[in-house]
């Protein structure tokens, strides 16, 4: 491992000459950054690994049987799990999608689920099934990692986990309904571009813009400079509203018109389907576990962080009386931002939030602090512990796995919880021991 | 599997890798006259290139022709739209094809930071020709002959603005053709046509470096 670590310079030298980084908007300005890497891998040990995969397939599984339910009926609001409220009035809920099963019923094929390790356990605090992104950065640093320093990885059982593009690659033939499978980019001024450009190269897909895509008579073609294509599978990259400027946002510029029409003809799979944005909605995480009860007939075997729903009054009550130690988050947004910790709130302030809370209680979720566990990271040649979370990666193809690997991230600032890139966090590579 | 926009990018970085390694030499050779005191006509210079003459006197040219980031027509901004074109293509390219392009870059962002920006900027001309060396590792004929037809409209535009190495432009001109139908690109028939008779066929009159810049510019619709 030190032999490892003492090249973590060399590695991230690597990383900017492959053009690893993401994109940042600022002041309205473009900035493309390096994203920092720090070579103390995060390690699971395989026994924990089995149980994280075990209670990972179970809630990817249950959340495809949701999406699916919501889509064709609603059985499970009609039956009171959960409140209509927090499904139909959910923005991430699409009436475009009503009725639409897509290729082999698969909804989210591939879901980022964040969890933190506290001293107990580990805990869910986010899923991600629209566009989950981030698999690329320990996908690539682990080749650079293994050039660096082929002794750590001969002396240490590391499961391989550069079968990601492979990996990838099956979910998209597994629903392609006949075509080359694309990856539909907004462009490079995307933040995360280099993910796109490299997971189209790495699964021989073909990185396009919209420009390059048009719909015919319900069918998705690439326009090539020689022939057209059929398109039979659509990795997209693209948010659900800018998807289609005809079903959706009109004035979306980054779009395919009519690719919704291709869709609900099932002559094109969408990667994942959109609307999957009514079931990773902050306020539907409380209800995950209900899901797991309801469609699976089983106890959850990873949990979530207590959570509490001002929409409901005994829940409100709680938070209001106890905001000071809780951490409030925005159920709109994403990416750190809408997160308040109550404790960095003045007198003042909490008064103020608390009335905003009373009056929009179906904005708010709240959770107790989980006081997850730091990780090493090197920092001007010295160790230091800071925050960090685990996205984890789980593909839904032809049977439903969870990617050996995963994105670890870490805050850079050691008074934060908050690990997100775009706020100034690094990675780290995951390992899994055989 | 190509597209029209791919195309063009192709072509854009064929031409700018092309702008930054004939400029580059050209600012070489200016920098080393300038070494024995000898006056550099670089406002000919500019108006020869068609550049603006925004600066105010040879030393102020020569640093900010090459490094100035907010002068569209410097040898940075070159390399950076080299870059703008390359980033969107790394499919194409390969990322190890694109990691050239992403070294030449580094390469002239250290060169303006360098006491000895000649030296460095050696690692530019290096990484560019690694990168076209990649190109026939990793890339699909047509691709990199489209790459190829822009760095020989980009050789021909300067010959023929610069007089540099213009003996050669007849095999310059041979050489695009012989690329160009290795590719699905489409030129404008009448400039090529006029083009190539212009230059290859003795027969015909000679044209001006006007009417040879009008042909060269809209030879590729793009």
């Amino acid at each position: 491992m030190d032999s490892l670590i003492r090249h973590t310079d060399q590695i991230n030298q690597q990383l900017a000459r492959y053009g690893v980084k993401f994109g940042i908007y600022k002041n309205g300005v473009f900035n493309e950054r390096l994203f920092p890497f720090d070579a103390i891998p995060r390690i699971i040990p395989a026994d924990q690994f089995d149980y994280l995969e075990r209670g990972l397939k179970q809630r990817v599984t249950a959340l495809n049987l949701f999406l699916k339910d919501i889509y064709t009926g609603g059985k499970i609001v009609r039956d009171g799990v959960v409140p209509a409220d927090f499904v139909y009035a959910s923005s991430g809920y699409l009436s475009a999608c009503e009725g639409i099963v897509p290729p082999r019923g698969i909804f989210s094929h591939i879901s980022g689920i964040d969890l933190v390790q506290a001293e107990d356990d580990w805990y869910i605090l986010e899923d991600n099934l629209r566009i989950p992104s981030g698999a690329s950065y320990p996908l690539i640093a682990r080749d650079l990692c293994r050039r660096a320093s082929p002794i750590t990885f001969q002396t240490n059982r590391v499961v391989d986990n550069r079968n990601y593009a492979e990996m990838l690659r099956g979910v998209m033939d597994n629903v392609n309904c006949g075509g080359i499978n694309v990856v539909f980019t907004p462009g490079r001024y995307n933040a995360a571009y280099f993910e796109h450009s490299y997971l189209a190269e790495r699964t021989d897909s073909v990185l396009a813009e919209s420009r390059d895509l048009y719909v015919e008579n319900d069918v998705l073609w690439y326009q090539g400079l020689e022939q057209t294509y059929r398109v039979g599978a659509l990795y997209r990259r693209v948010s659900d509203e800018f998807l289609d400027p005809v079903a959706f946002r009109p004035d979306s510029l980054i779009g395919i018109p009519n690719l919704m029409a291709a869709y609900r003809a099932g002559n094109v799979a969408i990667i994942n389907t959109p609307g999957n944005g009514v079931a990773d909605d902050k306020g539907i995480y409380y209800f995950v576990p209900k899901m797991i009860r309801y469609y699976l007939g089983e106890e959850p075997i990873l949990h979530n962080a207590p959570t509490y729903l001002p929409f409901y009054e005994e829940d409100r009550k709680y938070v209001l009386d106890n905001l000071e130690k809780l951490v409030i988050k925005d159920v709109a947004e994403a990416g750190g931002y809408g997160v308040v910790f109550g404790r960095d709130l003045t007198k003042e302030k909490l008064a103020q939030f608390a009335e905003t809370i009373k009056n929009e209680p179906r904005r708010f979720i709240a959770q107790e602090i989980i006081n997850f566990l730091d990780l090493p990271v090197m920092e001007k040649g010295e160790q230091v512990m800071r925050k960090a979370d685990l996205r984890a990666f789980v593909l839904s193809g032809e049977e439903v796995q969870v990617w050996p690997s995963g994105l670890t991230r870490f805050s850079r600032d050691p008074t934060s919880f908050v690990v997100n890139s775009s706020q100034g966090g690094g990675f780290k590579d995951t390992w899994v021991l055989k | 599997m190509g597209s029209k926009i791919k195309s063009e990018h192709l072509y854009w970085l064929g031409r700018y890798t092309e702008r930054v390694l004939i400029s580059v030499r050209l600012l070489m050779d200016m920098y080393d006259q300038m070494i024995d005191g000898d006056p550099i006509d670089y406002q000919g210079f500019c108006t020869r290139m068609g550049i603006d003459n925004i600066y105010t006197d040879a030393a102020d040219f020569c640093r900010r022709y090459l490094f100035d980031a907010d002068d569209p027509d410097s040898i940075y901004c070159a390399m950076r739209f080299a870059y703008d074109n390359a980033i969107v293509l790394r499919e194409v390219l390969t990322s190890e094809g694109l990691s050239y392009i992403q070294l030449a870059l580094t390469a002239i962002e250290h060169a303006a930071e360098s006491s000895s920006p000649l030296v460095e900027l050696q690692v530019v001309i290096d990484n560019i020709n690694a990168f076209r060396g990649s190109c026939y590792e990793h890339i699909d004929e047509s691709s990199r002959n489209i790459i190829r037809c822009g760095s020989s409209v980009e050789r021909i535009d300067i010959m023929i603005r610069t007089r540099y190495h213009l003996n050669r432009l007849s095999d310059e001109v041979s050489m695009l053709l012989n690329r160009l139908y290795k590719t699905r690109l489409e030129p404008d028939q009448e400039c090529l046509n006029s083009l190539v008779d212009a230059v290859l066929d003795s027969r015909k009159p000679e044209a001006s470096d006007e009417q040879l810049l009008v042909w060269v510019e809209n030879l590729f619709p793009l």
